[in-house]
């Protein structure tokens, strides 16, 4: 009942908590320099005055502020994002069919990412002060700080242009087209050196976390009492403080799959891959105002559902959490 | 330490004149290009060799498949791949023949005639007549299309078609540009069949399937586009000029530059339409089986003063910076010495119009300094210059983000430190530029690239008085005389001598300091033959149909054209640049005749199903691994 209760409440919070995202977002995105009708009226070289006027009237820009955000508001109720500018389609679709792909590339480096971070982050506090942690530590400190495209273009140059075993760029080998079960696998193929690059550039975030966690934990009273009973250090680490110290990776993870649907703009813009997040990095550049909010909506929807999950994901995971005793 | 100093300007030294010396063989080579007469009519395509794909790796999305509504930059790189235009330009800015295979201009410039090719059918096999030009031209005045303006759609009187074959556009005034505007962009002739609907809002209505499925009357056939990734073209079997020599032509869309040429360089694409950064040409032309071109294109960058600065309004201080900034230095250090310094008021590259007299003031630091001593703005004891009432002399230097105008703008701050003036770069997005610069006219000096063609009358929208983009707001009125004269004017003799007059007063005015002319860059694997910019006079810009292949199948003579004569001509032709590599692969190919157009590399075959196992296996792994820590925490 109360459980009901408290995701219904947290459902209506969501919402009001879009609708606010959504007016922010539309009043900091219109009052940006630079015109949209400019982008499609001309670069600055041939510009064209008649068409920038017929494409305003068009678009309704030529209208006041807050009559455009009553209407873009009702659009949305009425689940209707509206056309792009730029593609003249609507921008629902131009999200949809590059979901797939986004998801394909953020949610896998993102779980592998998880899974090695975490392991290495409670192998290395172990191991603290060891030469296993200090080098473990000196590589993420490295990899933190690799800016993700340089980090794409080097493993592509080595991989792609002087080994030769995996493609470059792209989704699929245009040369050799492939049907069936091997198109699919040809995508995966094509997704080795992204997925690779975006997991190396994820990993530090977990390990760090995990590492400290689990370093605090360990000097928690009770770790103290449970070898002072004589539990062997396995027990401790497994049973007791990794399970105790999952919690803050987990958040981190959670909030990061909601963002899994605003991709990874600077490697999908590296590795050309036709993904949510060169989509928008595309629509800012030209302002393209609705596939520019259509993604925040999906975005910040994304976000808040998945952090409602996460609260909801506490409870199993640690029994200290329960929703009864809010 | 002292040797490494000398062996490092040793080298910087051998490479600066290397590359001077590339960058003056490549513009004679240039020359040699330009003087190839236009050819008169079509000339139908003859293949060597057909079959084959051919991949381009482009910089950019299409935004739709209507080339005539908007700029879209990505889709004019490909459109000609589906439609045709009435006039188009070759690789030097020529108009030659497309559609039109003959135009004539009657004698007041106001009216022009055109006479379209017979029997030409659009991709899905409705005959292509004179109602679709009148229907593409009406439309891009009713619906204000991108070439609106460019075409002076406000004085077209009317487009007559006496028959299926024939188009007259009535001007009110004349109007000589028009022919070389209709060449250039958004001018590209749609069906009308498949556009002119009553259910329609316009021709961008989102329900019109030509938008995404587009029906031209080009070389190839649309066949899919998947958004972010790829175009692929078909070739045309009933393509007016005769069957494309390829089979297949495919757009690979990646928009970062070294990205692209990583690429390109692992063999994912047979073209390079992205400029990559300058310093890796020598890399790519040493590349085995890839060859760089270069070309120089009317594009160049300028510096605008803006005259409403009262510093920069006096004539003697754009003097001084012109004498203070070292263009040779900016070709150098800023393009790595692909270019070239810029000399006079318009691009040399529309060689009829450039005037040669209209010099630039040359490098010369001490003039500068003396024209700014006359000017009274003394040099403090910092070395910097200050104003009478005791400020610094201090001019903000607007930018727009790249890594050419930031390598300009650094120079430039630091040659006009020299002279002491004290320059501020400050660096905006594209678009909060234009807003700033362009549309609010706050700066004091800004630079910007752009393409000045493809006829002088550009100079009227760049630099005429009251003009959009004349950000410097220059306005002498002999001046925009002399240009709205030669707007008019029929006689090509007198515009000419109009568009010279009207450089020498702007060089003595000097609104605008021209920095680098450029150059493009052709990249391409050497097995593929006949690109547009070996094929000036022939081939239209950004064409591909005649493009063949070394490895395809070779193609008997008398099955393929209906007209031997030429062929025979043209092939005599063709050998020679390519004797040594066909006398070689014809052995070869002529065992494997029937392989024709899958080109299966072996190694990838192989190492692909490998790579799937060991990432299969990893998958596995992790899994396993997870499945073990779960089991030991219960």
């Amino acid at each position: 009942m109360s459980l009901a209760r408290y995701i219904i409440s947290r459902f209506f919070q969501s919402i009001f908590i879009i609708l606010i995202i959504i007016i922010i977002n539309f009043i900091i995105i219109s009052s940006a320099p630079g015109d949209p009708v400019q982008f499609i009226a001309g670069d600055i070289a041939i510009y064209n005055p008649d068409l920038a006027a017929y494409l305003r009237a068009k678009w309704g820009l030529d209208k006041p502020l807050y009559e455009r955000l009553l209407i873009y508001l009702t659009n949305v109720l009425r689940g209707d994002l509206g056309y792009s500018y730029r593609y003249s389609e609507p921008v629902i679709n131009l999200i949809l069919e590059r979901l797939p792909v986004t998801l394909l590339l953020t949610v896998s480096a993102n779980i592998m990412a998880f899974v090695i971070g975490v392991l290495l982050g409670v192998y290395s506090a172990r191991k603290i002060g060891g030469k296993s942690d200090t080098f473990l530590t000196v590589l993420n400190f490295f990899l933190w700080s690799t800016p993700s495209f340089w980090l794409g273009i080097i493993l592509m140059m080595f991989f792609a242009v002087d080994l030769k075993i995996l493609p470059a760029t792209g989704l699929i080998d245009l040369r050799n087209p492939k049907t069936g079960i091997w198109f699919y696998l040809d995508i995966l193929y094509h997704s080795i050196l992204p997925v690779t690059t975006l997991t190396l550039i994820t990993i530090p975030l977990y390990y760090k976390i995990t590492r400290d966690t689990v370093i605090q934990q360990a000097s928690e009273d009770y770790v103290t009492t449970y070898r002072a009973i004589g539990f062997s250090e396995d027990v401790i680490y497994r049973r007791y403080v990794f399970r105790n110290s999952i919690i803050p990776p987990v958040t981190v993870f959670g909030v990061h799959m909601g963002f899994a649907v605003a991709g990874a703009a600077l490697i999908e813009n590296v590795f050309g891959w036709p993904g949510v997040g060169r989509l928008l990095l595309d629509s800012i550049s030209t302002r393209d105002y609705p596939v520019i909010l259509g993604i925040f909506i999906i975005i910040a929807s994304s976000v808040v559902l998945t952090n409602l999950i996460i609260d909801l994901l506490y409870a199993i995971l640690d029994p200290r959490v329960r929703i009864e005793k809010r | 330490m002292n040797r490494l100093v000398k062996i490092f300007s040793l080298f910087l030294t051998l490479f600066i004149m290397l590359s001077l010396a590339f960058a003056v063989t490549s513009w004679g080579v240039a020359k040699i290009y330009a003087q190839t007469p236009p050819q008169g009519p079509l000339s139908p395509i003859t293949c060597p060799k057909t079959g084959g794909t051919l991949i381009i790796i482009h910089w950019g999305d299409p935004k739709s498949f209507n080339p005539d509504s908007q700029v879209d930059d990505a889709l004019y790189g490909m459109a000609p791949a589906i439609f045709n235009k009435l006039v188009t330009l070759d690789v030097n800015y020529n108009v030659i023949p497309d559609l039109a295979e003959s135009w004539e201009v009657a004698p007041n410039g106001s009216t022009f005639i055109f006479h379209l090719v017979r029997n030409v059918t659009w991709h899905d096999g409705y005959p292509f007549t004179s109602a679709d030009v009148k229907w593409t031209f009406e439309a891009i005045k009713r619906y204000k299309g991108i070439a609106y303006s460019l075409l002076n759609m406000d004085n077209l009187v009317s487009i007559d078609t006496p028959d299926n074959y024939t188009v007259i556009f009535r001007y009110s005034k004349p109007f000589p540009p028009f022919i070389s505007f209709l060449a250039w962009y958004g001018t590209f002739i749609l069906p009308e069949h498949i556009y002119n609907k009553t259910i329609y809002k316009d021709w961008m209505d989102p329900s019109i399937p030509a938008l995404t499925k587009p029906v031209g009357t080009g070389p190839f056939r649309f066949v899919e586009y998947v958004k972010g990734d790829h175009v692929t073209f078909e070739a045309n079997p009933n393509y007016f000029k005769g069957r494309p020599c390829i089979d297949r032509l495919i757009y690979k869309i990646v928009p970062d530059p070294t990205a692209a040429l990583q690429s390109f360089l692992a063999g994912e694409g047979d073209v390079l339409n992205n400029r990559p950064p300058t310093t890796e040409i020598p890399r790519i032309n040493s590349t085995p089986g890839v060859i760089v071109q270069m070309r120089p294109v009317p594009s160049r960058w300028y510096m605008a003063f803006n005259l409403l600065n009262p510093i920069l309004a006096d004539v003697k201080m754009r003097f001084a910076i012109a004498y203070a900034i070292n263009r040779t230095e900016l070709v150098v250090k800023a393009e790595n010495g692909y270019g070239y310094p810029a000399e006079g008021m318009y691009t040399p590259a529309i060689q009829w119009a450039y005037n040669p007299n209209a010099k630039l003031p040359p490098y010369d630091p001490d003039k500068a300094n003396q024209l700014l001593d006359e000017l009274g703005y003394k040099r403090g004891p910092d070395g910097y210059r200050y104003l009478p009432n005791g400020t610094r002399l201090t001019l903000r230097l607007d930018i727009f983000t790249g890594a050419e105008s930031e390598a300009i703008a650094t120079l430039i701050k630091e040659q006009l430190k020299n002279i002491g003036i004290d320059v501020k770069i400050e660096e905006y997005e594209i678009a909060a530029w234009e807003d700033k610069v362009v549309k609010k006219r706050d700066f004091d000096l800004a630079i910007l690239d752009g393409f000045q063609g493809p006829d002088p009358d550009n100079m009227r929208s760049r630099f005429g008085p009251g003009a959009y983009l004349n950000m410097a707001n220059y306005s002498n009125p002999e001046f925009g005389k002399l240009l709205n004269e030669a707007a008019t004017e029929p006689d090509p003799q007198k515009r000419k001598e109009l568009y010279w007059k009207a450089q020498e007063i702007m060089a003595q005015d000097l609104p605008y300091l021209p920095l680098v002319d450029l150059v493009a860059f052709f990249i391409y694997r050497t097995e593929w033959h006949n690109f547009y910019w070996q094929m000036p006079g022939v081939e239209g810009i950004n064409c591909f149909e005649r493009v063949w292949w070394e490895k395809g199948t070779p193609v008997q003579i008398t099955t393929t054209s209906p007209t031997p004569a030429l062929t025979t001509t043209t092939i005599t032709t063709t050998t020679p640049m390519t004797q040594t590599t066909t006398s070689l692969t014809t052995t070869s190919v002529a065992t494997t005749t029937q392989a024709t157009t899958t080109v299966s590399p072996a190694p990838q075959i192989l190492t692909q199903p490998i790579l799937i196992a060991i990432v299969a296996a990893l998958i596995i792994i992790v899994a396993v691994l997870a499945l073990l820590l779960g089991r030991r925490r219960r």
